[in-house]
């Protein structure tokens, strides 16, 4: 017999609308986009059944091409087909100079806005990740048969400040509403936590095409805590494709620098090497020498574990600093996981099963499973999953400071703080009557400015003249749940305020991102116009369904008056929103956010009163 | 709201810290702003602060040099700033040994068994002046929170300390 359904009270009793989600793993090499459907997260396959993009983009002079079309392109037009994007994001052209001395492009641009100039123009590594984010969103879209509320982009948990910025300006410019930016190792953990519910401490060892890290995670009843994380955002995959590269050179006798189709042939050789010596004891290489000969030679994977066995070992000093930071010993992590296409070649395996005394976990394809774990995290983050336990309590990765006297660098934010974080120092003028001090953002972990990251600078004037070391200059640093960095500075005797996102040096400017948006439409005013009224629509509608629900459960934390307020600002809102303009609407959402600050706060402090006394209740 | 009573905890210096971190995940299931990704911006920006404030209040509860910094700090202690000098002779020709000891380790014969040792050493010296620290917090009168406060800096030094073996020791393993 069917029973009848009645809901509680105050609840609603339409079911809850399923929002269209996703994970994306933006990755060196590869790409892919997962979502969770009927409970069940999944890699989202393209027209030719394909789930992994390769993450190349190739300018040609009628179309941009994305993924396989884009890859075949690559030897035969290196300049204007760009590979391992993410290599260069948020860097500076020094930096890339530095460590990616024979990449086949043509840079140009400033030092701290690398772009690369191809037949369609100049291309910075933003505009190359949007690329392939745009073609990953288009393909969850017309597979889960809607528009994508928001999606979690996966990062190397080892992405500093200026590389996460860049990865969020990428998302923006594709036209995607970013939920999260999660780090990859804890994707993977989400990915393979859920699966067995299981408790106590793993390790994530996550090697992709270019870049490594190392997680040490704790598992508790849903929730993910990372205590520790390491890693390198600058060794990968790709390097072992560079040291066979550099061994091929040497044994066919050539020598640098070799044209750009030779060096793309060079690697693609390494690469299918690499892949090859996975399975098989030995491998033919044969290169079409600029002469028209064939040169072949053979490479067995001793050879190779000689070369790469150095790349292995440097991976494993960082697993053995993110123990030490986690304050545990090997012995305390019950499970590793192996994450990135590279831990499937078998010295990586072995090395890592030998350091941490364990057999390491590899039962989900460790090419998909970060975008896996990232699809559950979507589901959850959009609202799908309002009864979900899981948590994610995720640290920044690298300390975060200032610059002082001499060059040296202040720690105002340690290393593997947990996020979302807010920390203040305080500073003094150092000369009398100072009016203005240079604030020089870094993040780093060594002393001297020059050894870490420069991730801004910003001036703070107005200081009244006083004597050296009167002034009272306080610099609060915050990290949100992205891990992005904001700095204010304030001078406590005047109130005198200075205070900046930090737009990274090497990131795009706001103005710049709008010029590009603007530059990929056709009828630019027009089009942009459109899409900023659509999208202060949509979170009208969000902003209105969540407080609306609020109000179903909560409305007994509000008086008559303030109800009265809040249900006559949605009314105005939903109005405006039908027949306004962009600025119309932003204007209405203002007033109705700042109509309910109030609630917001006594919602919030009434549900840590609920957690703490449904604590005490536990445990009596 | 000070961090003990946000916790629900009583103002004392012993803490268990597995019920402490039981208290810190529920707080946190409640306030993350993943728990907001698709609320009101109004609610995103109450659970950053919140979810910012308990993740301070956990770092500095769960230290016990930061806790016992805290406490003083709640009961009005100055707390003289990182530069000022510490007084106690005796105590700084001790630190200035200690440095030698560290700085001899690299010329070792064996290593491993003279970083062992020091670390010992620092050790077992941490751990006196940390029972006569949280003898002093629990007595509470203004002769007693001076000297704990005396002994907190004291403590930083061999905090410093070990953070140097350790750092030595990576670079070691490194060769």
């Amino acid at each position: 017999m069917a029973l009848l359904q009645i809901a509680e009270p105050g609840q609603s009793t339409v079911p809850h609308e399923h929002r269209l989600a996703a994970g994306i793993d933006l990755g060196t090499t590869n790409s892919l986009i997962a979502s969770v459907k009927s409970g069940l997260a999944e890699t989202i396959i393209d027209e030719h059944g394909k789930d992994i993009l390769p993450s190349v983009v190739s300018y040609q002079t009628d179309e941009t091409l994305v993924g396989a079309e884009a890859k075949a392109l690559s030897v035969s037009d290196p300049e204007n087909t760009i590979v391992s994007a993410k290599r260069l994001i948020g860097r500076s052209k020094a930096d890339i100079a530095s460590k990616y001395a024979s990449l086949p492009y043509n840079f140009c641009g400033d030092e701290s806005h690398p772009s690369i100039a191809t037949r369609k123009g100049d291309v910075n590594p933003v505009q190359v990740s949007a690329e392939i984010l745009k073609t990953l969103a288009k393909r969850a879209e017309l597979s889960l048969g809607g528009e994508l509320t928001g999606v979690v982009i996966t990062v190397p948990a080892y992405f500093d400040d200026a590389q996460r910025h860049s990865t969020k300006d990428a998302a923006k410019l594709a036209g995607i509403n970013v939920l999260r930016l999660l780090n990859e190792p804890t994707a993977a953990a989400v990915a393979y936590g859920l699966d067995s519910g299981q408790e106590g401490v793993i390790a994530v060892y996550d090697l992709g095409g270019g870049t490594f890290d190392i997680s040490i995670l704790r598992l508790n009843k849903g929730v993910f805590e990372v205590l520790a994380t390491g890693g390198d955002s600058a060794l990968g995959g790709d390097d072992f494709d560079e040291v066979i590269v550099e061994d091929i050179i040497e044994r066919a006798g050539l020598t640098r620098p070799l044209s750009a189709s030779m060096e793309r042939q060079l690697t693609q050789q390494a690469c299918f090497a690499k892949e090859q010596l996975s399975m098989n004891d030995s491998v033919e290489i044969s290169l079409l020498l600029e002469s028209g000969n064939q040169w072949t030679n053979s490479l067995t994977r001793d050879d190779f574990e000689i070369l790469a066995l150095p790349l292995v070992k440097k991976t494993l000093r960082a697993c053995r600093r993110a123990v030490k930071d986690a304050e545990l010993s090997i012995a305390d992590v019950i499970e590793v996981v192996m994450v990135g296409g590279s831990t499937r070649v078998p010295l990586v395996r072995n090395e890592v099963e030998k350091f941490f005394n364990k057999k390491p976990l590899t039962s989900i394809d460790p090419d998909k499973v970060v975008a896996i774990g990232a699809a559950i995290q979507a589901d959850i983050l959009a609202g799908n999953k309002p009864e979900s336990d899981m948590l994610l309590l995720d640290v920044t990765p690298l300390s975060l400071g200032l610059e002082t006297m001499g060059g040296l660098v202040e720690k105002v934010i340690p290393r593997n703080t947990t996020i979302p974080t807010a920390k203040a120092q305080e500073f003094t003028t150092f000369k009398d009557g100072q009016t203005a001090m240079a604030v020089h953002v870094l993040q780093g972990e060594r002393e001297l400015v020059d050894d870490c990251r420069s991730l801004a600078r910003f001036e703070l004037r107005g200081i009244p003249a006083m004597t050296a070391g009167a002034a009272h200059i306080r610099v609060t640093f915050k990290v949100d749940a992205d891990g992005l960095l904001e700095v204010s500075a304030m001078e406590k005797s005047t109130g005198v305020e200075s205070s900046i996102t930090v737009k990274p040096s090497f990131g795009l400017e706001e103005h710049e991102i709008t010029s590009m948006l603007k530059d990929s439409m056709e009828n630019a005013e027009q089009d942009m116009q459109a899409r900023m009224l659509k999208e202060q629509q949509v979170e009208a509608s969000r902003v209105i369904e969540s407080i609306q629900a609020a109000l179903a459960v909560d409305s007994h934390l509000l008086n008559k008056v303030e109800i009265t307020e809040i249900e006559s600002n949605i009314s105005a809102l939903a109005k405006i929103s039908q027949t306004g303009n962009a600025a119309d609407v932003e204007a209405s959402l203002e007033v109705l956010n700042h109509s309910t600050a109030a609630f917001a706060e006594r919602r919030m402090d009434s549900s840590i009163k609920t957690a703490l006394s449904g604590h005490s209740v536990d445990e009596v | 709201m000070n961090y003990f009573q946000l916790f629900g905890l009583d103002n004392q210096f012993s803490i268990d810290l597995a019920n402490l971190s039981t208290i810190y995940q529920s707080l946190q299931k409640q306030v993350h702003p993943d728990r907001f990704a698709h609320a009101s911006s109004q609610e995103q920006l109450v659970a950053v602060q919140r979810s910012t404030e308990i993740n301070d209040a956990y770092q500095t509860l769960k230290s016990p040099l930061l806790r016992a910094q805290y406490m003083l700090e709640l009961r009005g202690v100055d707390m003289p700033d990182e530069q000022a000098t510490v007084g106690d002779v005796s105590f700084l020709m001790r630190q200035m040994e200690l440095r030698e000891l560290l700085a001899e380790i690299k010329f070792a014969d064996d290593t491993d068994a003279a970083i062992f040792e020091a670390s010992q050493v620092f050790e077992s010296e941490f751990e006196q002046l940390f029972s006569q620290l949280q003898v002093q917090l629990s007595e509470n009168t203004e002769q007693s929170n001076g000297l704990a406060c005396d002994n907190v800096r004291k403590l930083k030094f061999y905090q410093k300390l070990q953070i140097e073996l350790d750092k030595l020791e990576d670079e070691l393993l490194d060769d």
